[in-house]
């Protein structure tokens, strides 16, 4: 048979998801794509199945929007992939009455019945540890709902019998609330989608839930997608701020690979800004001044603001009031680690000792970091992009 | 509407890019993320976001301790080229690069008109119903 792959579970390929998912979606579980809207969400299954496909499974592909030929066409933007890995169930060119090359072809676009037993049968055959279906409410629109509700359960009962983890794509356009939640009930997971628009800059996020009691849970998780490389997590603003002289810019310069900084006499006057690409997340990362006199570039630059890296100097707790003063500036309930730096001077104190004199509240992660060596800023970084991810 | 925000924006930057003399045009929010841009490859579109924001945070800050009034425009004259970082609307911050010797009112005149132009677009995406979703 096809390899379909070996393992419980299937990778997203966005790294620090996978690690929130013990690595990746368990085999065989069912996603919900869910949006109000037509959003991005095709991204995500579209990533999904590529990756699926270049790791040497095999991924099954229905299509009721586009040829094959143009199907193939989009998803190698996310990077190659062996073709006979992703097999198509082709919906399209026997309406448009054009040659096809593919070996499953719906032919009757109005049977409900046939169209799902098309798919029904590549699952069976193909045995794929990866199934997008896009898009249910293709089905929705078109064919009476407990007949469209019976036949999705048909494809997941299939889907389970070959451990596949089947992605249903759907936009509700029709359907009540009712009949949603039974949709969901369906589901293992369910991922919702939204964009916003603030300031002229259109943001796309998403956010997943298990629908198992105690499950995990994630916050909006930004994300963006770029040619060849897919889906990532994207975080267009960490702020590195702290005290004067705490080592804000050796720190964005020890996260970003090309930064600059705006400095004179050795102090930022203006900021410190790089870009990191790391783990599957990609982040923007601006460094404040730290003295009293540039407040007002710190307040420019403090909106949209996903997280913070708050450096103190470990060895001077008298700062310590002015770095909390600081954090107040940006707002909030934003997440923030505390960056114990310097920790390698005499006298500094300890993540313990840090946490006591800032009185910071329980749990908030204080971390040793010498940024000049580039010690233990990056796993900083890291656990505050869990955090902003979030996980219940 | 807010689906075809970006290529409007883009229009509007291109058609001043034709303009004699502009060398590049982009389009920053005024917290220094960029929303759109015709730079060359060699400039860093995001950095130069940044970097106007902090020119007019810093220009729009000493306008006001100075009693100078409403700001409207700064203008950084080096040896090569000029910069021109002018407030466009609450949002937006239009960059605009030309030549030294390049024709400075027919500049001002059409950095004045695209100006104008995103202005609008920015605050009909603000009032479009999907601007919240």
């Amino acid at each position: 048979m096809t390899g379909s792959g070996e393992g419980d579970r299937v990778r997203t390929g966005i790294q620090v998801l996978d690690e929130r998912l013990k690595g990746g979606f368990p085999r065989p579980s069912t996603l919900l794509l869910f949006s109000d809207k037509p959003t991005e969400k095709r991204l995500l299954a579209e990533n999904f199945a590529v990756q699926g496909a270049s790791a040497g499974e095999t991924t099954l592909y229905v299509d009721f929007f586009r040829a094959p030929t143009l199907a193939r066409a989009e998803l190698s933007r996310f990077g190659k992939y062996p073709a006979d890995h992703l097999v198509m169930v082709d919906a399209i060119s026997s309406q448009l009455m054009v040659d096809s090359s593919e070996a499953y072809r719906i032919k009757d676009i109005d049977d409900l019945r046939g169209i799902c037993d098309v798919i029904v049968q590549a699952i069976q055959e193909q045995k794929p540890s990866r199934i997008v279906i896009d898009s249910m409410e293709f089905l929705a629109d078109h064919f009476h709902k407990e007949a469209v509700l019976d036949q999705w359960k048909r494809i997941i009962d299939e889907a389970e019998r070959v451990r596949g983890v089947t992605c249903f794509l759907f936009i509700n356009w029709t359907y009540h609330e009712r009949d949603l939640s039974a949709i969901r009930a369906l589901s293992d997971f369910v991922v919702e989608f939204q964009s916003s628009m603030r300031g002229g800059i259109l943001r796309n996020s998403m956010r997943i839930s298990e629908m198992e009691e105690g499950g995990i849970r994630t916050n909006w998780i930004p994300y963006t997608f770029k040619d060849l490389v897919g889906v990532t997590v994207y975080f267009p603003r960490i702020m590195v701020t702290g005290p004067f002289n705490a080592g804000k810019s050796t720190v964005v310069r020890s996260l970003c690979e090309k930064s600059i900084s705006i400095d004179r006499m050795g102090t930022t006057v203006a900021f410190d800004y790089g870009s990191v690409n790391i783990t599957g997340i990609e982040a923007e990362i601006f460094g404040t001044p730290g003295q009293e006199r540039f407040e007002f570039i710190f307040k420019i630059f403090a909106r949209e603001v996903s997280g913070v890296l708050l450096v103190v100097d470990a060895s001077r707790p008298e700062d310590f009031e002015r770095a909390r003063h600081m954090l107040e500036l940006i707002g909030p309930r934003i997440p923030y680690v505390v960056l114990a730096n310097k920790t390698d001077l005499a006298g500094a104190l300890g993540p313990d000792a840090i946490a006591r004199k800032m009185d910071l509240p329980e749990g908030t992660p204080v971390v040793p970091t010498v940024a000049t060596e580039n010690k233990g800023v990056r796993d900083a970084l890291l656990i505050l992009a869990e955090m902003i991810i979030g996980v219940r | 509407m807010v689906d075809d925000l970006h290529p409007r924006i883009v229009a509007v930057l291109q058609e001043l890019r034709r303009i004699p003399d502009v060398m590049a045009v982009a389009l920053a929010r005024r917290d220094g993320l960029l929303i759109a841009h015709v730079l060359p490859k060699s400039m860093d579109p995001k950095r130069i976001a940044a970097m106007a924001a902090a020119i007019v945070g810093t220009s729009e800050m000493a306008a006001s301790e100075m009693g100078l009034g409403a700001f409207f425009q700064s203008i950084v004259d080096s040896g090569h080229a000029k910069m021109l970082a002018t407030g466009a609307g609450e949002e937006g911050i239009l960059i605009t690069m030309v030549r030294t010797d390049a024709n400075m009112g027919l500049v001002l005149l059409s950095v004045g008109k695209a100006v104008q132009a995103i202005t609008d677009l920015l605050e009909r995406a603000a009032v479009a119903p999907e601007a919240d979703a």
